[in-house]
């Protein structure tokens, strides 16, 4: 059978890259790289030099003490049984505080470690996303990384801090745990009328599946130009090659228009960037300005409407 | 206008599955071959039974437009146009088109010289359309437990259909689903905005190379995946969402009746919890 | 290498075939229509827990009709206080049936009729049982009579609940809180327990005592696209969902058995089994507020809570996992002695109506 670009067959080993050097006012990367050659099978073998970096290590301890402050609160809720800890960790939970406290700082018992999580791990993530721009810039490269980052954080920061200072209360942010976040996420659905009627809900699922649709359209592409070099990017939308044309080609002659090597990045891009945009914005409009998006669908008449097969229902009352 | 500087070499003859020569030639841009013809046959055939439809509904608001399917009580037969025939038309219309279009990309892969990957890809896809409407209502024995055909009446019954298992989010394979939904979204805005930074480097800067690209990853989380691995790494995640998605469908009904929390009861229930 | 890729690979796919059948159900189901064709709504059944079901849910066959002619009850035997309006056979014929429903094994010297009776002195006072008893005849006449809205045609004996048991097989009471509080952690003491009562998911576990004794308000959808007074919080979307999902379990049933999911709180988009709910709701509350909770002083220690408070009734109390308890037999109909007494005594002729 005809070799499909799947699995590496042949792995050349030499020296590893030490890395393109870094201008003055950046560390000296660490680690020895080493080589996986079961890594080789599908992907780059060399792991490392790492570049360490303050904002690295800073963004790495708060984010490992948002997780201990969860885990100790997780613990202590089935009474620091070990082995029950183990056994529902995906219920366990550590719930943001009761609404009675509004958004004033709760005791720590009753939602304060939950802000103090929430605040460390905010913290890590902008870190982060701080060290993307310090790598790129060092690098002489695009804060194309960083500004997608900052999409994401857009959603999460909505999602924890924002809206539930716009509702006045922290009571409306997502709780840590595996099970309860999803108790929250469909909660929120059935507190606020149903999210598949918010326009910005359904824009957001869209991007989530375009996003999905493209990377398979474009990974594919990319692996069956492969024999002509055709993951060479960089290269081939510099200076267009027999890839870059057939696979144009190849989606020219199916639906009538391209992307270019370069294009299809952008195309790429926005599809995931305007993911969590948009639904963060969903998110930020839900109980600040629409109450019960199903009957906002009613109002602006795009909610279908079904015959009534049980007829008239009576409305109960005391 | 319709034919690229540099495409004119590439239209060459061959490559076709079915119909050799008849139906090798292109319409503008487009690639007619067989499978061209019947992808246009299905599509105007089903487009049109769904405008009859519309019109059977009674409104042309397209977010309102809806084909449903039958009621469970016939089965697994043919229903009255009306009542639910139309969308089992349309399902075979749709169907027809979408094989027909992968067979087509077949086609197009093959007179360019290029793997087959894109077809599989999309067969994916196929395979989850598929499972929603013909493998899921087979083995469940109505074909009304397919989804209706309209913008927002096809979320009333994907709401429907999750309620029916109390909370879906704990359905294990609509979480792997759900996960790989997300890590694809991420991975390709790590991979667009890498290419990017790359070829539109900070002001002033020169294009920048693959050895840029993997030392900036290798620099950020201490690896880089490579400009192959991304690319096979994204097929990777985009198919396994699309497959868990069928996964996670054709288990709720077929072999999971009561509500999805209730399925981790084998976790909680393990004997070395004693 | 690659005959132990194809080799794990093959044990892998084993142990996850046998994972899969292991944890999973099988083909047929059944499905029910539960709404407009698309629309998804209905019940999805596996067979052969429905069977399973059917067995245990059994109406056991009525004993004879009884003459109800002759002397009253009360003017025959001392100390008759709910039930004096009936006939001597009457009163003897629904004595031994609820002998039969609550305490069956009549080899037990504490079981039958000395179940509720001081051995060999059936007008005698002293035990307990009686004295609830008496409480639960006129709890089943109200039911009957004011909450016809939820019982329907078909009614409730005490075998509805009890099923051959002194103590229903499904009764709560008050529990302590899942995690001890502590002083400086968060141990989310109201969730994060996958129980029965919240169909093994993290809302929270004890929504029995918000709905079914306290009338916490359960809706918490708006009525209006942009209303500006609803002050229903997430946390209280929870509660309301712990206690519909101790619904959905307790009859069987999913949430489309009742609901259009686009539109939870709208009428017109709900099933009539809603407003059947909607009654029900508040029966289970009287029941527990008007006739159990008032008897805890009458409990000896073992036939309460961990808390202290009576066992209380809960929708799977009567409903035991189908929709109609009993599958909907009309055991009432079998037992007019549970009805309430006629209201006048005399003969005469209701006031003519214009």
């Amino acid at each position: 059978m005809e070799y499909q670009y799947l699995f590496t067959r042949l792995q050349p080993k030499g020296p590893s890259y030490p890395g393109v050097p870094l201008p003055a006012g950046n560390d000296a990367r660490v680690g020895k790289p080493l080589h996986s050659r079961l890594l080789g099978y599908i992907a780059d073998a060399q792991i490392g030099p790492f570049y360490l970096g303050y904002l690295g290590v800073l963004s790495v301890l708060s984010i490992l003490f948002s997780l201990t402050i969860i885990g100790f609160n997780m613990l202590a809720s089935v009474n620091w049984n070990v082995v029950q800890f183990i056994r529902l960790l995906p219920w366990l939970s550590l719930e943001a505080p009761l609404p009675v406290h509004g958004l004033r700082i709760p005791p720590l018992a009753e939602g304060g470690w939950w802000l103090a999580a929430g605040f460390f791990m905010t913290a890590g993530l902008l870190l982060f996303a701080a060290r993307t721009y310090r790598r790129a810039a060092a690098l002489g490269m695009g804060q194309h990384t960083f500004y997608a980052f900052m999409g994401a954080i857009w959603l999460i920061v909505v999602l924890g801090f924002i809206r539930p200072i716009a509702m006045g209360s922290w009571s409306e942010a997502v709780p840590f745990g595996i099970f309860p976040h999803l108790d929250w996420t469909a909660a929120f659905s059935i507190r606020y009328g149903n999210l598949f009627y918010n326009p910005f809900h359904a824009l957001s699922i869209v991007f989530l599946y375009g996003s999905v649709l493209l990377f398979a359209m474009h990974a594919a592409t990319i692996m069956a130009v492969g024999r002509f070099g055709g993951e060479r990017e960089v290269e081939l939308t510099v200076d267009r090659g027999t890839a870059a044309e057939r696979a144009g080609l190849f989606w020219r002659w199916t639906m009538g228009f391209n992307a270019t090597y370069e294009s299809i990045h952008r195309w790429a891009w926005w599809f995931a960037i305007l993911t969590p945009i948009t639904g963060g914005i969903g998110i930020l409009i839900t109980g600040t300005v629409v109450d019960n998006w199903f009957l906002w669908a009613v109002e602006k008449r795009f909610a279908p409407s079904y015959p009534a097969v049980w007829g008239v229902i009576p409305v109960p009352s005391n | 206008m319709a034919v690229l500087s540099f495409e004119q070499k590439y239209r060459v003859r061959g490559g076709t599955l079915v119909g050799g020569d008849l139906f090798d030639f292109w319409v503008g841009p487009f690639f007619v071959g067989f499978f061209g013809v019947t992808t246009i046959f299905f599509t105007v055939v089903g487009v049109g039974l769904i405008l009859v439809g519309a019109a059977h509904g009674g409104t042309w608001n397209p977010w309102l437009i809806n084909i449903a399917p039958p009621d469970l009580k016939y089965g697994l037969g043919l229903a009255p146009i009306y009542e639910g025939g139309l969308w089992q038309a349309i399902t075979i219309c749709a169907i027809g088109a979408f094989v027909s279009w992968a067979l087509r990309q077949a086609e197009i892969a093959r007179k360019l010289g290029m793997g087959m990957h894109i077809p599989w890809a999309y067969g994916m896809a196929i395979f989850a359309y598929v499972t929603l409407v013909v493998i899921r209502p087979l083995l469940m024995g109505a074909w009304g437990h397919g989804f209706p055909y309209g913008i927002f009446s096809h979320l009333d019954w994907v709401s429907n259909v999750g309620y029916q298992y109390l909370h879906f989010h704990y359905n294990p394979a609509h979480m792997i689903a759900v996960s790989f939904f997300f890590i694809t979204t991420l991975a390709l805005g790590l991979h667009a905005s890498l290419v990017l930074a790359a070829i539109n480097p900070a002001s002033g800067e020169p294009v920048k190379t693959p050895e840029h690209e993997n030392t900036f990853y290798r620099d950020f989380i201490g690896y880089s995946i490579g400009t192959l691995g991304i690319h096979r790494l994204g097929l990777f995640l985009a198919l396994s969402a699309g497959f868990w998605s069928a996964v996670c469908i054709v288990i709720s009904g077929p072999f999971w009746t009561r509500g999805w929390p209730e399925w981790w009861n084998w976790w909680l229930q393990l004997p070395i919890w004693n | 290498m690659k005959f132990n890729l194809i080799f794990g690979g093959v044990i892998a796919a084993i142990a996850g075939l046998a994972f899969v059948v292991l944890t999973f159900e099988r083909l047929p189901v059944d499905s029910t229509q539960g709404g407009f064709r698309g629309t998804s709504m209905g019940r999805v059944d596996n067979p052969r827990t429905v069977a399973a079901l059917a067995v245990r849910n059994q109406a056991p066959p009525a004993s004879e009709a009884a003459d109800d002619s002759g002397p009253r009850a009360s003017e025959i035997y001392e100390n008759v206080q709910v039930l004096g309006h009936l006939s001597i056979e009457q009163f003897g014929r629904i004595m031994l049936a609820m002998s039969e429903w609550i305490y069956p094994n009549a080899e037990n010297p504490a079981e039958s009729c000395n179940g509720c009776h001081v051995p060999g002195n059936f007008a005698a006072e002293g035990m307990y049982q009686k004295t609830v008893a008496r409480r639960m005849l006129q709890m089943v006449q109200t039911i009957n009579s004011t909450y016809s809205s939820h019982v329907q045609q078909v009614g409730v004996t005490c075998y509805t609940c009890h099923r051959g048991q002194a103590v229903p097989a499904a009764v709560w009471a008050e529990a302590p809180p899942n995690a001890r509080l502590h002083r400086l952690l968060s141990t989310a003491p109201a969730d994060n327990r996958p129980v029965v009562a919240n169909a093994y998911s993290s809302l929270p576990t004890d929504a029995y005592s918000a709905f079914l004794t306290r009338d916490s308000q359960v809706g918490v959808a708006g009525t209006s696209a942009r209303q500006a007074d609803n002050n229903s919080s997430i946390r209280q979307t929870e509660w309301t969902w712990s206690i519909m999902m101790h619904m959905s379990t307790s009859l069987g049933v999913n949430c489309t058995f009742c609901h259009n999911s686009r539109n939870f709180s709208g009428w017109q988009d709900s099933t009539p089994k809603r407003v059947t709910a909607w009654h029900g709701l508040r029966m289970v509350r009287s029941i527990n507020n008007d006739y159990i909770d008032p008897l805890q002083p009458e409990f000896p220690p073992h036939r309460l809570g961990p808390m202290g408070d009576p066992l209380k009734v809960n929708c799977s109390t009567c409903h035991m996992g189908v929709n109609q308890p009993l599958l909907g037999a009309p055991m009432l109909r079998d037992y007019p002695e549970l009805n309430p007494p006629p209201r006048s005594a005399s003969l005469e002729l209701p006031a003519s109506r214009n």
